[in-house]
């Protein structure tokens, strides 16, 4: 049992922080009333590595681990959660993908500048009647000598409106179910291939929202993400990686929530004393850092699971499902500590409460979490 | 080409000391970090290198063990190797003992120099001493509190700031200068920068392999808050309150 983080990953998080400080805090709150992509930042994140973190060198990336990257999302989301999430999509998701299931020409055309943050990739599944009922999907592709024609509308789709590469899951053969669904690499620009408007949102203001429309896109064969018909799998394997991803980031949200909840108890006083000294603000904030330990060890326990190549579906679960649940219950008790001051807009916990509920919504609903849970455990 | 040597400590980073009950400091949960002026001194230090086109950064600590991740640290901003003199007993070292280790290693270790780079001061002590004293040991010029570097031919061109200005001083190479954070900004690692850290050559000495004692001097007796205490006395922003303000003023002294 070892809970020490390697020298590496201890002195990439103290970077990675002090990059936060400087790049990303001052900019978090104009971002997020802005619904603005802060695109110097990415190039700037691109410069030092952060895009690509668990890909290896000869694709781009930086050659560590899955616990490190991580550890990257959530310090970036202790920041900005928007920035967190719109990393977190493009490492754990896009380029993951790429690299476990693509052939040795996808990885060179189009990991290499995913990794190397040139590009910026999305995970396109989601549609207006098909959200956690995947099988409800109705978007197709229909193969039409060595292309496939892709037809369907697609929503909700995050960096929707930025992506260079699009991951999309459809069916090329609905009637086999399950084994019907398949998935492509679509760079932007392909002709049928429509990104609709940002969609305006509660919070995660600053991660740019849309549609996809596909209509009549024609797509070579050579982009087929995996055999055909391996799609459902494919997805399977973007959800464990993913739903790490979102772990971090309430790890990330709940660690700012503890920030920002001390540092105003101790200096705000009422009746006498700093409420700190109270035992009811006391007790919430004893409750938060129990919380974001044991969220904490969850995120990084499925992290640490990839990396030693252990199954870890239902870690990855249960690591999304508490960390997004802790983040909301614990952003509405930092808004309580802060009372009046705290719902005011340039509040730090307003946000940060905003920022922390599509976290029991995205990448499988808390009650998707559980069906996975429940699944594992009851088998 | 020249060889650079960037000395840096690894020292307690400020931000986890927390103040314990009585005006006690709690070092319980403290984190380390390089001092902040020594990574201006890395930094310039490979900045010269950069500039001039090629040459080498020689990282220079002394400290305890556990400071080999200092080491790391200082490898991923940029340098080429690193020595670590290390010993357990180096954890309270005062900057004399500091000067003169680093000089034994200096003078018995690398043979060839041109600059040597140092913080102003340590983020711990911050006695200032360490670069002077070490210039003093090896026998070279010593230019302090540098806002601005360049080396030529033979000799390096500083600007230093001093109280009424800014002073331009030449010095012969080799040379030791001390650098302001002014000078720089010092980069923050990217994530390939410290996964290739580990594997850049270092060279560890022992207490047993340096010719001098260097027993710790420093004792700490004790280490107390630093508390301010206020009078507490609330005065309005009116004509009485602030005729009031400046007779409290003229009766602590701090004006006539």
């Amino acid at each position: 049992m070892n809970f020490k983080l390697t020298e590496e990953q201890d002195l990439i998080r103290k970077n990675i922080r002090e990059f936060c400080v400087k790049n990303v805090e001052p900019i978090a709150a104009e971002i997020d009333e802005k619904e603005a992509h802060p695109a110097d930042l990415f190039k700037k994140l691109a410069e030092g590595g952060w895009m690509g973190i668990p890909i290896p060198t000869q694709y781009g990336g930086s050659g560590a681990d899955y616990l490190t990257h991580a550890i990257v999302v959530e310090e970036l989301s202790r920041s900005c959660s928007s920035t967190g999430f719109t990393v977190s999509i493009h490492v754990g998701i896009a380029c993951m993908l790429i690299n476990l299931l693509g052939s040795e020409e996808q990885k060179k055309k189009y990991l290499v500048p995913l990794a190397t943050g040139q590009h910026l990739g999305a995970f396109v599944l989601t549609e207006p009647g098909a959200g956690t009922d995947v099988m409800a999907a109705t978007t197709t592709a229909a193969k039409d000598g060595d292309a496939y024609v892709l037809n369907g509308t697609k929503t909700f789709i995050s960096n929707g409106p930025l992506a260079d590469t699009y991951l999309v899951f459809c069916w090329t053969d609905k009637a086999a179910g399950r084994k019907g669904m398949s998935s492509f690499i679509i760079p932007k620009g392909t002709p049928g291939l429509k990104p609709g408007e940002h969609f305006h949102k509660m919070g995660l203001r600053s991660s740019q929202t849309s549609e996809v429309v596909f209509k009549d896109c024609r797509v070579p064969a050579a982009n087929l993400l995996g055999a055909e018909g391996a799609g459902m799998a494919n997805a399977g394997v973007a959800f464990d990686h993913g739903r790490v991803g979102i772990a971090a980031q309430g790890v990330g949200i709940l660690q700012a929530a503890l920030d920002e909840s001390i540092r105003y108890a101790k200096q705000r006083v009422q009746m006498g004393s700093p409420i700190a000294r109270h035992q009811a603000i006391a007790w919430m904030i004893a409750d938060m850092a129990t919380d974001l330990q044991a969220a904490r060890f969850l995120t990084y326990y499925a992290a640490w699971l990839k990396d030693n190549k252990q199954p870890f579906t239902k870690e990855a679960s249960m690591a999304k499902l508490f960390a997004a649940e802790k983040a909301m219950h614990h952003t509405t008790k930092a808004v309580q500590i802060h009372g009046g001051y705290g719902y005011i807009k340039g509040a730090k916990v307003e946000r940060l409460m905003r920022d922390a509920k599509i976290l029991e919504i995205y990448e499988g609903t808390s009650e998707a979490q559980r069906m996975v849970i429940s699944g594992n455990v009851l088998r | 080409m020249p060889t650079l040597i960037a000395c840096f400590k690894w020292v307690v980073d400020e931000a986890y000391i927390r103040r314990g009950a009585g005006g006690t400091l709690d070092f319980s949960s403290v984190d380390y970090k390089i001092g902040e002026y020594d990574r201006n001194a890395i930094e310039e230090a490979v900045r010269l290198r950069d500039a001039g086109g090629g040459g080498s950064v020689i990282g220079l600590t002394v400290g305890p063990p556990e400071s080999a991740k200092g080491v790391k640290d200082g490898l991923s901003r940029g340098m080429d190797q690193a020595i670590f003199v290390s010993d357990a007993s180096f954890r309270d070292l005062e900057p004399s003992q500091t000067a003169a280790i680093l000089a034994e290693v200096i003078r018995t270790r690398i043979p060839q120099y041109d600059l040597i780079t140092c913080g102003e001061g340590s983020s711990d002590l911050y006695a200032q001493q360490v670069g002077p004293r070490l210039a003093e040991r090896l026998g070279i010029p010593c230019v302090c509190f540098v806002q601005k570097l360049a080396l030529e031919v033979g000799r390096l061109r500083a600007e230093r700031r001093v109280e009424d200005g800014v002073e331009v001083v030449e010095a012969p190479l080799p040379a030791l200068v001390t650098v302001l954070p002014d000078i720089n900004t010092p980069r923050i690692p990217g994530v390939k920068d410290t996964l290739m850290a580990g594997k850049k050559p270092v060279t560890t000495v022992k207490k047993e392999d340096l010719a001098g004692g260097f027993e710790a001097a420093l004792k700490t007796g004790a280490m107390t808050a630093a508390s301010l205490e206020r009078a507490g006395e609330k005065l309005a922003a009116d004509a009485a309150g602030i005729a009031r303000f400046v007779d409290a003023l003229r009766k602590s002294g701090l004006i006539r």
